[in-house]
């Protein structure tokens, strides 16, 4: 994919294992390195958070972050793996992208996730429920 | 110290899903907004990775009742996209032909309530005629007024009947001929233009940092439109514009949104054209999904709709998420709202077209509680708008 040199320029050794289709580039980052690649993409390149998506897998919590360039209708899709899954935390990118304070705080709320240094970390969906679920999309996978 | 909050929602018509809105006050002024969801959450996605793709259709289907033929269309280009699966070229026109008919229609429902909303209620009767038409066309097509059940991974589930082409080419017209009417009344009327221009003014860089979709943000001077930025079914083979403006105030979302029904019209009629001469079939069959992971996505009246597929060879997805446009559009209220008037609020909160109704509320909070007064939102703006109307017609 030609235009992954011209768009992840500057960010060598922090993209990790990828995968490339037509108009799609979904690539592994570092949770580290996540605010860097995120300034990059939606300060430097002008990309658009489309969403951001979570699953569980067997070798660990999966965040995904789909970003939409717009001129050229591609996605770039940093994925952040947590290993951790008794205590998965990471750092929030609502700081750098409002538009992210909702999936955010969605995501937590589901999967569990902390997300660190988010403006407002309260649960989106059961802000006033009595009986709030506990993580409702970790629960399936319970041994 | 007493604070005014006054509370729209959770269930509430104005908005199509129950949210609640909580503006707070200072006099007359809008000074913060703090938005609750969650009320109709339904598990769409647990229950989708429990479904077939196919039976997944008619379930994301029942996402929104207004704009049911956009989820359908985005899964489908994601499941699609797991294996760059084809479509056939009169599967291509006659999704595109569904989805811009399904605009015009959603569209003219919110042209109606937002007429409605700020004392214009000829406008709402009349935008709401025009819609009538094209549900009727729907039906002749599809067998249903909404959800029409049309889309499949591969193409689509029904052809469009003879029959149905000189009544939709008629209506087509109508719709043009009345929609040239209204834009030329809406730029003429001075007391619209006074009601509506630098009200709930959001900022092209507000429009960015919220990550606003639609004609949300083509009002406000973003250029973004999936039809043209990544050319999916026969969007790459016809001819339309995307409805640019720069201002970000209701006055320019109700513009940006009539020429869009023009712009559909014409998109509508050059699929008819082709479909007199596009060759069969309407669906290829498509027997299995691989392992591998697929983003579809589509221009829904509100803006993008995205869904995100995520599977294991089998028949089922293991992850899907779904993103209506509202859900980013929704957040851009609290930039758009701040330091406007109460009487403002009500067409402001309803130009990133959420639903409408006319029962508001305000609660007001003493000190630490207490309910004090009751004040009707939707009066306070058609007063205002009748306020105007005196003071320019005398």
């Amino acid at each position: 994919m030609a235009e992954r040199n011209h768009f992840l320029d500057g960010l060598e050794g922090k993209i990790g294992r990828t995968a490339a289709k037509k108009g799609r580039l979904y690539f592994e980052v570092a949770v580290k390195d996540l605010h860097d690649v995120v300034r990059h993409l939606f300060l430097g390149q002008g990309c658009r958070l489309s969403t951001a998506s979570a699953m569980e897998m067997r070798r660990g919590l999966e965040v995904l972050y789909h970003f939409s360039h717009d001129a050229t209708g591609r996605y770039y899709c940093p994925r952040v793996v947590l290993t951790d899954l008794e205590d998965p935390k990471m750092p929030s990118i609502a700081p750098i992208i409002k538009g992210a304070e909702w999936i955010e705080r969605e995501i937590s709320e589901l999967f569990g996730i902390v997300f660190e240094g988010h403006p407002w970390p309260e649960r989106l969906l059961t802000r006033d429920h009595p009986h709030p679920p506990d993580r409702p999309l970790r629960l399936r996978r319970k041994p | 110290m007493s604070k005014t909050v006054v509370p729209v929602g959770p269930f509430h018509p104005l908005l199509e899903e129950a949210e609640f809105f909580r503006l707070h006050v200072d006099g007359e002024t809008v000074t913060d907004i703090d938005v609750d969801i969650g009320y109709m959450h339904r598990g769409h996605e647990f229950i989708s990775e429990r479904k077939t793709f196919t039976q997944s259709i008619f379930l994301v289907e029942r996402i929104c009742g207004i704009c049911s033929t956009s989820h359908p269309i985005a899964f489908v280009h994601a499941v699609e996209d797991v294996d760059d699966v084809d479509i056939p070229i009169r599967a291509a026109y006659i999704r595109t032909l569904i989805g811009e008919l399904e605009r015009i229609h959603s569209h003219l429902l919110w042209l109606g309530l937002a007429g409605h909303f700020i004392g214009y209620d000829t406008l709402w009767m009349w935008a709401w005629r025009y819609r009538e038409p094209i549900l009727e066309i729907f039906e002749t097509i599809t067998g249903n007024r909404n959800h029409y059940g049309m889309m499949r991974v591969g193409g689509v589930a029904r052809d469009v009947p003879p029959e149905a082409v000189p009544p939709l080419l008629e209506t087509l017209e109508l719709v043009e001929r009345k929609m040239d009417m209204i834009a030329k009344a809406a730029a003429d009327d001075p007391v619209l233009r006074t009601r509506l221009k630098g009200v709930g003014v959001l900022s092209r860089q507000a429009a960015v940092d919220y990550c606003a979709v639609g004609p949300t943000a083509r009002a406000s001077g973003v250029a973004i439109d999936v039809r043209k930025d990544e050319p999916k079914d026969a969007y790459g083979l016809v001819d339309f514009k995307v409805i640019v403006l720069e201002n970000g105030d209701v006055y320019d979302k109700l513009v940006v949104r009539i020429l869009e029904i023009v712009e559909s019209v014409k998109i509508v009629r050059q699929c008819l054209e082709r479909l007199k001469t596009a060759p069969g079939p309407i669906l290829n069959d498509v027997k299995e999904t691989s392992a591998g992971e697929g983003i579809g996505r589509y221009e829904a009246p509100r803006g993008e709709v995205f869904h995100y597929v995520r599977t294991d060879g089998s028949n089922r997805p293991l992850r899907h998420k779904v993103r209506a446009p509202s859900y980013v559009n929704i957040p851009t209220c609290a930039a758009s709202c701040k330091g406007i008037p109460l009487a403002d609020a009500l067409i402001t909160l309803a130009s990133v077209d959420p639903c409408y109704c006319c029962t508001e509320r305000a609660i007001h909070i003493v000190g630490e509680g207490g309910v004090r007064a009751q004040v009707d939102l939707a009066q306070l703006s058609r007063q205002k708008t009748e306020r105007l109307r005196r003071e320019i017609h005398g």
